[in-house]
């Protein structure tokens, strides 16, 4: 067999920048420490029960060992006392193998106990840090990457956390307690098994050097056959429409080659690897029998010992395959570890709980803000919103209207200039504290997988039931609401009881009721609705708007109709603000739309 | 079959009848690479239990005193250790390609009938079936195919060593051989209930990762608005019940861990018992009594493949049942009475069922009060409707008539040609992931250019959103990721008209195609499709005057039959109808409206004085009605 070389394509290759930070190598080396001293009990008994297994399973060898030399020293003259000695040795044995199979049990009991503490403790610091991030980081990574560290990433330490490390400390402590238990017997024997060593020292580094890159890529190719179909199959009906049936199953044959490209790549490595495993197993034994041959023949050891040796060097098999088995677990574990310690690095944005607003009037003053150095979005936009009013933001697409929403909203912080609410900055402000004053409300109307009841309850935790009804009856949602099986505990969000987009919007507004705050900005709340659901729609958003400051990013020109004043906001700034009166009879842009839409 | 001649040019017609039946197709496809995997594993087995043999005949070589034993020991040892390094090797290499190509052809069927199945996929509850067989098991018959091979070769071996023991050494080999039985059959009662307890552990972690991704995915809106705390609670339960069933799941596990020291132990026990007394008798050699006490020892390991092919059956059954079934779904798109056998029809796009006529080479807009009647329209008006599930044949009788295209009916064409000639855009097209130019990249007419088509839809701004995320800010060699969704809803929106203008079919059906664009977008792109598609037939199904205004023609569609055809200035005022569609008014002001007669239109209050009369309980119920219609 000739060597394969890696396939060009490499299907782990990152085909988006992570948004988040991934840990440098001392933050994940602090946590893997701080990790190790919340579970070092834990750990030191897994070691413990371990070492007493191995004990014990040398026990067998040894007495055998010893019956060995019984047999081949005794003769007939001593078959009373030898009769006595086999049943003593027996006896211990079996004595032996039951302390045996009892700690056995221990070490894979203790080594799971010991893993799925470790990883629920993992998974749950990784949400608490992702639920603490600041929500301009939010808005401006996306979920996508969180989203992909919490289900593969986690996926992948489950493994190494699961397996990998409590098997590695069960093989390290395994394989040395056989060295030291041979080094014992036989100690002029024990060097022997060092001639296998830099075999398995070779072999071990040309193969780790490779594998763990390249099984990160063959897992990743394989995901993508599989994304492909899923892709597919949800694409179904524009799949059909567009005649690309035949496309698509050239593409998932194109992800089925670049796949097995790459099982075919560590196919190769482990066929170098398996030889040499084998070959270092057979030297040891090897050099064990024919050097401990000689040397019995020689005198210096009996043959007891080489048996027992013998047995021993046999036994290594086992905790050597395990450490190899896993030992690539841990190194793909590393990178999964530091994407999720990556999130650690994340200032939490702290805010200055001595900000606090003054009234209720939102004041963007000469702001200029952009996503990117250099490049602005919004430039020198002044604006006020006084409290009680509603101001619809219209503009095309890419105008900067969404983050002007978002300035007010104070989920970003402007680069020069002031964003005020009731003469505080809102950027200084804690997020929980903007939170109870402004809402930001987009087309985004996550419906969690739960009850009813804690959909509604995240907007004011610790209320009635009483409450939540009427939060659901302001918005016109308890009609279908009560028609439910379970009423409140009814299971919505994926794989529950289905709403209709409508209702997932009407559950997001009985939220706003329920966390009440003064000012609402709107993002194109009901856009992605059917129209003429949006229409009934509105009639809730009607009356959860009354009495509050609104700041409604306009899609529909009937919304900026509505309101009190309207900002054309056009290439990031205000090109015109007024009334839907005012701004008609200007006959400016927004005039001519207007005749347009209206007819 | 190598693995570096994969993909198969052609998977082959799968046995699905049933799921064992799926398998065994599968096994009799790759017979050759089942007998090479068995002749290898059965070289690395026999010479992994020929191992103590050669340690026996040491050790007996010492205790005789014979050096030149010993070395023929060595030499005896170093053959067995190629042959099991050759046998090891050789046996993954083989059994691994076994799995490999196995997973690629249910992987490659998977494909084709998928693609084959196209838009009825969606209806159906297979949808999620295809993509659980795809993703989790696959893995699972891969497992049973390549673990076959190497039960086989070890359930061989295991015979083969215990007629081997019985013949060197009658007396022990007959113990061992009444043991292995024993040894290998011990734990299969408790791999059920392992297996079922390991199941409920993976439910209980696929629940709270389904819990974590989900929080994560409505994470803005938590910190929006709190209960960040309720949501961490909620996880940390559910997190600590795996844990739990995690442990438990351990237990039966180390359980089964301790019954295989146990058994193994106590047989060898045994075996040195009645071994030590044969050799003090002098009826064995030391050396033969090593032999067996390490054949014992390392019989362990090809008895470990027991227990593998019965867990690895019980797992792939139900996958190959659930694949079997998968496979065996079919599309039948033939009408009763045969296809027609006709190229691609020119003319009129007319609807029987609603009356519905889009004239050729002509932008008509249809405006439908019920948008559930406007989905199915669309979906009709491109023949072989999707909505009605075409797994049994139509009944001629009950069926509704078909869509006709230049007076052909399309549901009698080939289902090929009538998607060439008709292409309908759904309310909800989805983008497929790849660069922009992958997406553009579509079967066409040819003659409208990309770049025609992304400025007709107004898609500048989208391109500049994709320079920016392209490596070399390009946009066209920009990534669109999976549905698109790191584009907002109107850019996703304006990407797919662009696509569907690329297409340039001979009558184009556009559902709502711009319902999340904002109303100065909007304007442009219904002046850009009407350039662009002129002379084309084009149908819009919307309700929004920016796009009403510039079509050719309107069709007013009330209780399913068309009510009014006109042009929309004169629609709004002639037709109440049709206004209280199109027009933003609310049901209590078309009622206004209705007593005032067609003068008394007014443009709608404002929604602050709305909400105020919005108490009445009237509200309710017609809000009840609404959700009925969407459902």
């Amino acid at each position: 067999m000739i060597g394969v070389v890696p396939p060009a394509y490499d299907p782990a290759a990152p085909t988006t920048a992570n948004t988040l930070p991934v840990g440098a190598p001392a933050t994940v080396r602090a946590y893997v420490r701080e990790l190790y001293r919340r579970h070092r009990r834990a750990f030191l008994l897994l070691v413990g029960v371990n070492t007493v297994a191995v004990v014990a399973s040398m026990t067998g060898p040894y007495l055998l060992g010893g019956l060995i030399q019984d047999v081949a020293d005794g003769t007939g003259a001593a078959g009373a006392l030898s009769d006595l000695h086999l049943e003593r040795s027996i006896g211990l044995f079996a004595l032996a193998l039951v302390v045996q199979a009892v700690f056995v049990r221990q070490v894979r009991l203790r080594g799971a106990m010991l893993g799925e503490q470790m990883l629920a403790d993992l998974r749950e610091d990784f949400l608490v840090r992702s639920v603490g991030l600041p929500p301009g980081v939010l808005e401006r990574a996306g979920t996508g990457d969180l989203l992909s560290r919490i289900t593969t990433d986690i996926d992948r330490l489950a493994n190494a956390m699961r397996e990998a490390v409590p098997q590695l400390s069960i093989g390290v402590v395994w394989a040395a307690l056989l060295i030291g238990g041979l080094a014992v017997t036989a100690p002029p024997l024990a060097p022997a098994i060092l001639i296998a060593v830099p075999v398995l020292v070779l072999g071990c580094r040309w193969y780790f050097k490779r594998a763990p890159s390249a099984y990160r890529s063959e897992a990743a190719g394989y995901a993508a056959v599989a994304a492909a179909l899923a892709e597919t199959v949800d694409a179904g009906r524009t799949v059909e429409a567009h005649r690309l049936g035949d496309r698509r199953v050239r593409m998932s044959e194109q992800r089925v080659k670049e796949w097995t490209a790459w099982e075919r790549y560590t196919l190769f490595l482990r066929s170098v690897l398996f030889p040499v495993i084998n070959a270092v197993h057979v030297l040891v034994l090897l050099s064990v029998l024919l050097i401990g041959g000689v040397f019995v023949l020689q005198g210096w050891i009996d043959v007891g010992q080489l048996t027992t040796s013998a047995l021993i060097a046999q036994m290594l098999v086992d905790p050597v395959g395990l450490i190899l088995r896993w030992y690539d677990e841990l190194q793909v574990a590393q990178v999964s570890l530091a994407r999720l310690v990556g999130v650690r690095d994340i200032e939490p944005d702290a805010g200055d709980a001595s900000v606090r607003p003054d009234g209720r009037d939102v004041l963007a003053d000469e702001v200029n803000f952009g996503y990117r150095e250099g490049v602005d979005v919004l430039r020198k936009v002044s604006l006020e919103v006084e409290p009680g009013t509603r101001l619809a933001l219209v503009g095309p697409s890419g105008a900067g209207k969404s983050t002007l929403g978002r300035l007010l909203a104070g989920i970003y912080a402007p680069r020069t200039g002031q964003v005020t609410l009731g003469g505080a900055e809102l950027s200084r402000m804690q997020a929980e504290r903007v939170r109870s004053h402004v809402a930001l409300v987009n087309q985004e109307h996550h419906v969690f997988v739960g009850s009813l009841r804690d959909n509604l309850r995240l907007a004011r935790t610790g209320a009635e039931d009483a409450e939540l009804w009427a939060a659901l009856g302001a918005v016109d949602a308890d009609a279908w609401a009560r028609g439910l099986d379970d009423g409140l505990d009814t299971e919505v969000g994926s794989g529950g009881t289905a709403l209709t987009p409508a209702q997932a919007q009407q559950i997001a507004l009985a939220r706003l009721v329920l966390a009440d705050p003064h000012t609402l900005v709107l993002d194109e709340a009901t856009s992605l609705l059917d129209p003429r659901a949006a229409r009934n729609l509105e009639r809730s958003l009607s009356r959860v708007l009354d009495g509050r400051t609104v700041v409604a990013i306009a899609h529909r020109l009937h919304t900026a109709h509505d309101a009190d004043v309207i900002a054309v906001v056009e290439d990031g700034r205000i090109r015109e603000l007024g009334s839907h009166d005012d701004l008609v009879a200007a006959d400016g842009a927004y005039a001519a739309l207007w005749r347009s839409w209206h007819g | 079959m190598q693995i570096s001649d994969l993909p198969y040019p052609d998977p082959g017609v799968p046995d699905a009848r049933s799921g064992p039946r799926f398998l065994l197709w599968l096994g009799r496809n790759q017979l050759g690479g089942q007998l090479k995997s068995l002749a290898w594993g059965l070289l690395h087995f026999s010479a992994v239990a020929g191992l103590p043999y050669g340690v026996g005949y040491a050790v007996q070589a010492v205790v005789d005193g014979s050096g030149s034993r010993l070395a023929a020991a060595g030499a005896l040892i170093v053959l067995l250790g190629v042959a099991i390094a050759c046998g090891d090797t050789m046996l993954h290499r083989t059994a691994v390609t076994n799995w490999i190509t196995a997973a690629a052809r249910v992987q490659q069927l998977l494909a084709r009938r998928t693609a084959a199945l196209g838009a009825a996929l969606t209806r159906r509850v297979a949808a999620g079936e295809v993509v659980a067989v795809s993703t989790g098991d696959v893995e699972k018959i891969g497992w049973f195919v390549e673990a076959l091979s190497r039960f086989a070769a070890a359930a061989l071996t295991v015979v083969l060593v215990c007629v081997g023991l019985v013949i060197y050494q009658p007396a022990l080999g007959v113990v061992v051989a009444i043991g292995m039985p024993v040894l290998a059959l011990a734990v299969l009662p408790l791999l059920p209930r392992a297996t079922r307890r390991a199941d409920h552990q993976r439910e209980k972690a696929g629940r709270a990762t389904e819990l974590a991704s989900d929080t994560v995915a409505g994470l803005r809106v938590l910190r929006g608005i709190g209960g960040e705390e309720l949501f961490l609670d909620r996880y940390r339960r559910a997190s600590q019940e795996v844990r739990r069933a995690a442990v438990r799941s351990a237990r039966m596990w180390s359980l089964i861990s301790a019954i295989q020291v146990l058994l193994p132990g106590l047989l060898m026990i045994v075996v040195v018992w009645y071994g030590v007394r044969l050799a003090g008798e002098g009826r064995i050699s030391v050396g033969e009594l090593v032999t067996v006490y390490s054949a014992v020892m390392i019989l362990n390991y090809p008895l470990r493949h027991f227990e593998e092919i019965a867990m690895a059956y019980s797992f792939s059954r139900p996958s190959a049942q659930r694949a079997a079934r998968v496979l065996a779904l079919e599309r039948i798109t033939e009408p009763a009475g045969g296809l027609r056998d006709a190229g691609v029809p020119t003319g009129d796009l007319f609807d029987p069922e609603t009356g519905v006529l889009a004239p050729a080479g002509r932008l008509t807009a249809v405006v439908c009060g019920d948008p559930d009647l406007a989905g199915r329209l669309a979906d009709r008006l491109g023949g072989h409707p999707a909505s009605r599930d075409a797994s049994e044949p139509a009944d001629p009788a009950v069926a509704e008539p078909s869509v006709l295209l230049g007076g052909v009916p399309l549901d009698e064409l080939p289902l090929d040609v009538a998607r060439t000639a008709v292409l309908v855009q759904d309310k909800d097209p989805v983008l497929l992931s790849g660069t922009l130019t992958e997406l553009l990249d579509v079967p066409s007419s040819g003659s409208v250019r990309p770049d025609e088509a992304l400025a007709a839809a107004q898609c500048t701004d989208v391109l500049d959103a994709l320079a920016q995320a392209s490596l070399d800010d390009d946009p066209m060699n920009a990534r669109i990721t999976e549905r698109g969704r790191s584009l907002s809803g109107g850019q996703r929106q304006r990407l797919a008209l662009a696509r569907s203008l690329v297409t340039d079919p001979e009558a184009l059906v556009l559902d709502e195609p711009t319902s999340a664009v904002d109303s100065h977008t909007e304007a442009r792109i219904a002046q850009g499709v009407r350039t662009l598609r002129r002379g084309r037939t084009t149908v819009v199904l919307t309700s929004s005057p920016l796009l009403l205004d510039r079509a050719d023609g309107v069709v007013f569609v009330h209780d399913g039959r068309v009510a009014a055809v006109g042009e929309h200035r004169d629609l709004v005022r002639s037709e109440p109808r049709y206004r209280a569609v199109v027009t933003r008014e609310t049901d209590e002001e078309t009622a206004v409206a209705a007593r005032t007669g067609p003068t008394g239109f007014t443009t709608g209050t404002g929604s602050g004085s709305r909400a105020s009369t919005g108490t009445s309980t009237g509200i309710d119920t017609d809000i009840e009605i609404d959700i009925e219609e969407t459902a």
